[in-house]
C-alpha cells in the first residue's frame, strides 16, 4: 500500500496511542487523552508515558512496543529530540500511521532531525503527518489530535467539507467558526511542516475520500509548486478546490533586471497556478466561507440569474453584483410570468428581481420559488428575505430549507439585519441553507458555482 | 552576451526580429540603413545602459540617410562618458499595439510567462496576466482574455483586432526558449501587433 493511501490509519484509526499522554492539566499529552475520552471514541485509544502507571484512568505504558495488539494511529507529543527514536519503535510496532505535534524542526534550524524522520518515514513506507502542526481530526470515526480543549474549540459535526491547511493557527480558528456556522466537515487536516507528506499528497488523498466533497486549501508556501499545481489540476476537476493563500505581499526580486523580473513577484506565480488548475481563490477567512457553503448546492447549468426579494433595494444591489460579475438576469417565460403574477399583489409587476413587497408572506416566497424552480430559463436563485417585515415569521426557514433541499437549482439566500436577523441565518446556515449579510458576497459566490460549473461542464 | 549575441540565440529559435545590423561608424550605419531600406531605428548598444530610451539612446522613424547621419552623431553626445560597444540599425516596426511578453523562473513553479501592455510603462500599468509553462493555446486565451487592456486586443476604436495567432505563437515559443535555454528572467518589449502580425522590437534575457 503507498504512504498516501495508508493515511486511511490516521483518519478511520480503530486504535489510537498517544506518547507523551500527561497528568498535568493544560499540557497537550493530557488535552488529547481527555478529548479523546470525552469524544467517546469507540475505538482502543492507548496512553504512552514512561513516567506514568496510568493517566485519566487509562493503563499508561512505558513505550509503544509494550501495547499488545496491533496499533492504527500515533500521535507523538513529546519533546523534537525524541521523536527519530520513537518513530523508529512505531516502525517497528508495525503501526498504520504517525501524527508529530511536536515542534522544534525546520522552523527552528533542526533540518537534521527532519531529516532522520524523513528517512524512517520513507524506509517503513509510514505515512507521518507534521511535524509542527495540530494534526487530524475527523468527526465521522472521532479521532482528533486538536490539542486545544473542546469548551474552547468546538468541533463541528461530519459533513462533506475538507480543510487541508499549513497553519494551525488558522486551522483552528476555521474549525471554531466551521462548528460556530453549524456546518458539517469530512476531515481536518493541519499538515505544519510537511516533512514527509505534503499539500499535494493530502489533496490525492481527499480527492479518493468518500465524505469529501469540497475542499479548502490554506496555504503559506508550497512544498513543490509544480506537483501542487498538477495535483490541484487533478483534484479540482473530481471536487472544487477553494483556495486562500497567505503571504502575498512579497513583491518582485530586488535584483530582477528585467520588466518581468520587477513585476512578477511570487504570489504571480501562485495565482497563475490557481487560474491554471481552475481552483477558486478566496480573498479572506471568511470569502473562504462564502463559497465552500456554495459549492455545496448542485452545478447550474448557465449563468442566468433569478432574484426573488421582499425590499426593492437591496433586490437592485443584486443586480448591480450581478451584472458586475458578468452573470446574466434570466427572463421568464409567459407561463411562469403568469403563475407568478397570480402570487403578486394587484399593483405588483412581475419582473427580475421579482419584487414580492413587503407585504409578502411566507406563502409568496413558498409560491414563487416552486414557480422558478419549475422555470428553465432560470439557472441560479437569489432569495432575499428581509426578515424584519411583520408578515415574515419563522416558517420562512422551513421554505428556505426545503428551496435548498430542492437540488434542481442551487440558491444563496441573502438576509441583512442586527441580532434578531443574525440568528435566523445561523438557523439557516446549520440547516446547510448558504446564507449570506451581503449581496456583494453572495453574487461573487455564485459567480464562483456558475464558474466552476462551467469548467466541469467543458470537461466533458 | 552583447544584445547582438541575443538577437542571434532568438532568431535560432524562430522569433522573428525585424531586420538588424550591430555597427561601430557612422557610416557603417548609413550602408546598413540602406540594406534594410528606410525609415529606420538607431538603438545604442552600451553594458552600462540600462534603460536606452532614458538617455536619447533610441531614435525611431529615420526617413534618410540626412536625418540619420545628425542623429547618429546626436545619439553619440548623449552617451558621452559611457561605454559604447555600438548601434544598432533596425528596421522601423509595424504601426499597432504595444505588448510586453515576459518570462521569469520562479523559485516554487519553475519557469512561467506573462503577457501585458508593453512600452516603456509596463511597471507603471501593470496590467499583465501569467501562467505557468507549459500551457496550451486555451491558456493563452484566456490570458489575453485577463488583461484589462483586452479591449484593445480585440480591436477598439475601430481598428482590426491584433493577430491572436501571432501572440500564441510567441508565448509558446518563449515558454519552450526558457526552458531549453535555462532563461531566469526574460522581456520582449515592445512587441508591436496588428492585424496581420508583429514585430519584436526589443528582447532581453538573462541566464
Amino acid at each position: 500500500m503507498k504512504m498516501i493511501q495508508k493515511l486511511k490509519f490516521i483518519f478511520e484509526p480503530k486504535s489510537v496511542a498517544i506518547i507523551g499522554a500527561s497528568k498535568t492539566p493544560n499540557k497537550i499529552g493530557n488535552v488529547l487523552l481527555r478529548n479523546f475520552l470525552d469524544t467517546k471514541f469507540p475505538g482502543k485509544v492507548y496512553a504512552v508515558n514512561p513516567k506514568y502507571e496510568e493517566v485519566l484512568g487509562v493503563k499508561c505504558y512505558p513505550s509503544i512496543k509494550k501495547i499488545n495488539g496491533p496499533v492504527d494511529c500515533v500521535i507523538i507529543a513529546t519533546p523534537a529530540q525524541t521523536v527519530p527514536a520513537i518513530l523508529t519503535e512505531c516502525a517497528a510496532k508495525k503501526v498504520g500511521g504517525v501524527i508529530i505535534l511536536s515542534g522544534g524542526f525546520e522552523e527552528v534550524k533542526r533540518d537534521d532531525l527532519a531529516a532522520q524522520i524523513r528517512e524512517i518515514a520513507k524506509k517503513y513506507e509510514m505515512p507521518v503527518v507534521g511535524p509542527n502542526c495540530l494534526g487530524v481530526f475527523n468527526p465521522y470515526t472521532k479521532v482528533d489530535s486538536i490539542f486545544l480543549p473542546m469548551y474552547k474549540l468546538e468541533r463541528p459535526k461530519p459533513g462533506g467539507i475538507a480543510f487541508v491547511t499549513q497553519s494551525g493557527a488558522v486551522g483552528s480558528t476555521v474549525v471554531d467558526l466551521t462548528a460556530y456556522y453549524g456546518m458539517g466537515i469530512s476531515k481536518f487536516i493541519s499538515y505544519g511542516n510537511a516533512t514527509v507528506l505534503d499539500e499535494s499528497d493530502y489533496l490525492e488523498y481527499l480527492m479518493n475520500d468518500k465524505t469529501t466533497e469540497t475542499i479548502i486549501l490554506y496555504i503559506e508556501g508550497a512544498k513543490d509548486g509544480r506537483k501542487l499545481l498538477q495535483t490541484m489540476k487533478k483534484v479540482n476537476k473530481i471536487k472544487p478546490i477553494v483556495v486562500l493563500k497567505a503571504g502575498k505581499a512579497a513583491g518582485g526580486q530586488a535584483a530582477a533586471r528585467s520588466h518581468t523580473g520587477n513585476i512578477a513577484g511570487s504570489y504571480l506565480a501562485y495565482q497563475a497556478a490557481f487560474k491554471q488548475a481552475k481552483v477558486t481563490e478566496a480573498e479572506g477567512i471568511i470569502e473562504v466561507f462564502d463559497f465552500v457553503k456554495i459549492f455545496e448546492q448542485p452545478r447550474p447549468k448557465g449563468n442566468h440569474i433569478a432574484v426573488i426579494t421582499n425590499g426593492g433595494g437591496i433586490g437592485v444591489l443584486a443586480t448591480d453584483h450581478i451584472e458586475n460579475e458578468g452573470l446574466v438576469l434570466a427572463e421568464f417565460s409567459e407561463k411562469t410570468k403568469n403563475a407568478l403574477q397570480e402570487i403578486l399583489p394587484e399593483y405588483g409587476n412581475v419582473a427580475n428581481p421579482l419584487d414580492l413587497v413587503a407585504d409578502a408572506g411566507v406563502e409568496a416566497y413558498a409560491k414563487a420559488i416552486d414557480i422558478m424552480m419549475d422555470e428553465p430559463n432560470i439557472d441560479a436563485l437569489i432569495i432575499i428575505v428581509l426578515t424584519q417585515t411583520p408578515p415574515i415569521d419563522e416558517r420562512i426557514i422551513h421554505v428556505l430549507t426545503k428551496a435548498s433541499d430542492d437540488r434542481r437549482k442551487p440558491i444563496a439566500t441573502i438576509s441583512i439585519g442586527g441580532t434578531y436577523t443574525e440568528v435566523y441565518r445561523r438557523i439557516l446556515e446549520s440547516k446547510g441553507v448558504p446564507s449570506y449579510n451581503s449581496p456583494l458576497s453572495a453574487v461573487k459566490a455564485i459567480d464562483k458555482l456558475v464558474k466552476y460549473a462551467n469548467y466541469q461542464k467543458q470537461l466533458k | 552576451m552583447t544584445i547582438v549575441d541575443d538577437f542571434s540565440l532568438l532568431k535560432k529559435y524562430g522569433f522573428r526580429l525585424l531586420p538588424y545590423f550591430f555597427v561601430k561608424t557612422e557610416d557603417d550605419a548609413v550602408a546598413a540603413a540602406k540594406k534594410i531600406g528606410y525609415p529606420v531605428v538607431l538603438k545604442i548598444v552600451s553594458p552600462e545602459i540600462e534603460h536606452k530610451t532614458d538617455v536619447g539612446g533610441v531614435k525611431i522613424d529615420i526617413k534618410n540617410e540626412t536625418v540619420l547621419r545628425h542623429t547618429y552623431r546626436d545619439m553619440m553626445q548623449n552617451v558621452k562618458g559611457k561605454k559604447i560597444d555600438g548601434v544598432l540599425v533596425q528596421k522601423m516596426a509595424r504601426k499597432g499595439l504595444e505588448l510586453i511578453i515576459g518570462g521569469k523562473k520562479d523559485p516554487q513553479f519553475g519557469h512561467m510567462v506573462i503577457i501585458g501592455l508593453g512600452g516603456i510603462y509596463v511597471e507603471i500599468f501593470r496590467d499583465i496576466s501569467a501562467r505557468i509553462c507549459p500551457l496550451t493555446a486555451l491558456d493563452v486565451e484566456e490570458m489575453v482574455a485577463e488583461l484589462k487592456v483586452h479591449p484593445l486586443l480585440e480591436g477598439a476604436r475601430g481598428k482590426k483586432p491584433i493577430n491572436k495567432k501571432a501572440l500564441e505563437d510567441l508565448v509558446l515559443r518563449a515558454c519552450g526558449f526558457m526552458e531549453k535555454e535555462g532563461i531566469v528572467e526574460m522581456d520582449l518589449n515592445p512587441v508591436v501587433f496588428d492585424d496581420e502580425g508583429c514585430d519584436i522590437v526589443d528582447a532581453r534575457f538573462s541566464r
